[in-house]
């Protein structure tokens, strides 16, 4: 009996060792391999490109650019059927790795952890995230890509109408977020911070907050879900400053923020941008 | 070291912040005792009810049920207790520290009951059997014989549970009650600058659990005086 034991733990063990072992050398064997052969079908300008690239350090070195969010902040990055983070950011990044000639993982984590996983457990992060100056002391944006609008949700029954009225009052918010800073300079305001947006909103449904600021867009997606329940206020009505969604990276990393900006800019032209908004943004609709 | 001292006056100092720690230790601490109360109150009956014999000395339904409780406590994760609690159960209840305790309490009344339990079997039958001889009814020979002494035995495990509880009440953070490793999370947040705040709040729980150790080291002594004449 000890001996099948012995036998099956190691086996399974083996296994793990050479799962472990194929799957991060195939990661990295195989962009370097179309990268070879890029340089020898291409011109001598391409492969001394390459060569620069090759030499570089980096995020792009590996030829993997690891992209940090929190798919919980639809439409921009949810899970998707098959488990996987999806929506516009997300399809956004793999366009712009296209572009660039960098395959994209992407990792999924707390929202909170983002700004300071850069340049250590992830190379950039792409969540709908604000361009602030607190974060700005920490990384670099890019351009923006969308404009943020802080929405205020409230129960159908709310008498909130003000900045005023929310004074005092108890808040959701997600951890981190743009909504999370906002409803601490609220005087009085008691805040309940929340790993994922959907926990909030579920909170807010069940009775738990006065009300939630988040986000334009996943405020609609989350109105929609509770349209007997929730309405969505537009923060200019609360005197919310407009702000932009970008891309954050490393700081001081300028060879990368072009590679990203131009990426963008390129996208921006031929009309892909457009077609993502369409089809992640205009079109998306809650289950 | 003034850097140091700067991450410090940032996370601490700053914006009053030490005053969000001191809350927090305060949600931290009440959701503890509750819940530890909770869990000695359930885990007693529990230990009672697993112990129970009928005439034949064979287990009752009791014992069945005392014994499926701890089953499915012990075999979740306390993560999703409070979840559950929070998002299914209690859906509609807003004192966060009320759900908090009762669900960390039901959690720890599984371990307090199998401690208990362990308590009350070392208690040498010659105790029973004495205390039965003498007139005592079982009740009696239970309350005034056994219990005191099974708590005797039960009682450095039980001390250790508490301090296991008192850490685990860090998940609470999921269900946003702003307990101390939320508000560390929550600085470390906006100041976008994690090693003060996380170090700071490891520091406070150390410090506090150290104390509490060292008063449960007190009393146990203190129990113990009696035992070698």
């Amino acid at each position: 009996m000890k001996k099948i034991v012995a036998l099956l733990l190691a086996g399974t063990m083996a296994i793990s060792l050479a799962a472990c072992g194929s799957s991060s050398s195939s990661g990295e064997a195989a962009p370097a391999a179309e990268e070879t052969e890029e340089a020898v079908e291409e011109t001598e300008e391409a492969a001394e490109e390459t060569e620069e690239a090759a030499e570089a350090e980096g995020p792009l070195a590996d030829g993997v650019l690891t992209v940090g969010t929190n798919a919980t902040f639809p439409p921009f990055e949810y899970l998707g059927d098959d488990g996987t983070p999806d929506g516009f950011d997300m399809a956004l990044i793999k366009a712009i790795g296209e572009k660039i000639g960098v395959e994209v993982e992407i990792q999924d984590m707390e929202f909170s952890t983002l700004v300071q996983s850069i340049g250590t457990k992830i190379d950039i992060a792409i969540a709908g995230m604000t361009v602030t100056p607190e974060r700005q002391e920490t990384v670099d944006f890019s351009e923006p890509y969308y404009d943020a609008v802080q929405y205020v949700l409230l129960p159908v029954d709310s008498e909130i109408r003000t900045y005023e009225d929310l004074e005092g009052k108890k808040i959701a918010v997600q951890l981190g977020t743009t909504g999370n800073f906002i409803a601490e300079e609220i005087e009085g305001a008691e805040l309940a911070t929340y790993d994922k947006a959907t926990d909030a909103c579920n909170d807010l449904v069940n009775g738990r907050a006065d009300c939630m600021i988040i986000d334009k867009n996943p405020a609609e997606v989350f109105q929609g879900k509770f349209s007997d329940k929730l309405v969505a206020v537009d923060g200019a009505q609360f005197s919310f400053e407009v702000e932009n969604y970008a891309i954050a990276m490393p700081k001081g990393d300028t060879e990368l923020a072009e590679k990203i900006n131009g990426a963008l800019q390129e996208l921006k032209e031929d009309g892909t941008f457009d077609q993502l908004v369409e089809d992640y943004i205009t079109n998306y609709s809650a289950e | 070291m003034e850097n140091i001292y700067s991450m410090f006056e940032v996370a601490f100092l700053r914006k009053n912040r030490w005053q969000l720690y001191f809350k927090g230790l305060g949600v931290t601490l009440q959701i503890a005792v509750f819940a530890s109360l909770i869990g000695i109150l359930i885990g007693t009956v529990v230990a009672l009810m697993k112990l129970s014999r009928n005439r034949k000395g064979k287990g009752t339904v009791f014992t069945a049920i005392a014994t499926i409780y701890i089953d499915i406590i012990r075999g979740t994760p306390s993560v999703l207790q409070l979840l559950i609690m929070w998002f299914v159960i209690m859906k509609s209840c807003s004192n966060g520290i009320l759900v908090a305790s009762l669900s960390f309490g039901i959690n720890s009344g599984a371990y307090v009951a199998e401690i208990i339990r362990a308590g009350i079997l070392a208690v040498d039958p010659g105790q029973t059997e004495a205390g039965r001889s003498l007139g005592l009814s079982s009740f009696q020979t239970l309350r005034y014989i056994v219990l005191p002494q099974a708590f005797k035995n039960a009682l450095p495990p039980l001390c250790n549970e508490f301090i296991t509880l008192l850490k685990e009440t860090a998940i609470v953070g999921y269900v946003a009650l702003a307990d101390l490793t939320r508000v560390a999370n929550q600085v470390s947040t906006a100041t976008y600058e994690a090693f003060m705040p996380l170090i700071g709040a490891a520091v406070i729980y150390f410090v506090v659990i150290k104390i509490l150790s060292t008063l449960f080291g007190i009393l146990e002594r203190r129990l113990r005086q009696g035992d070698s004449r």
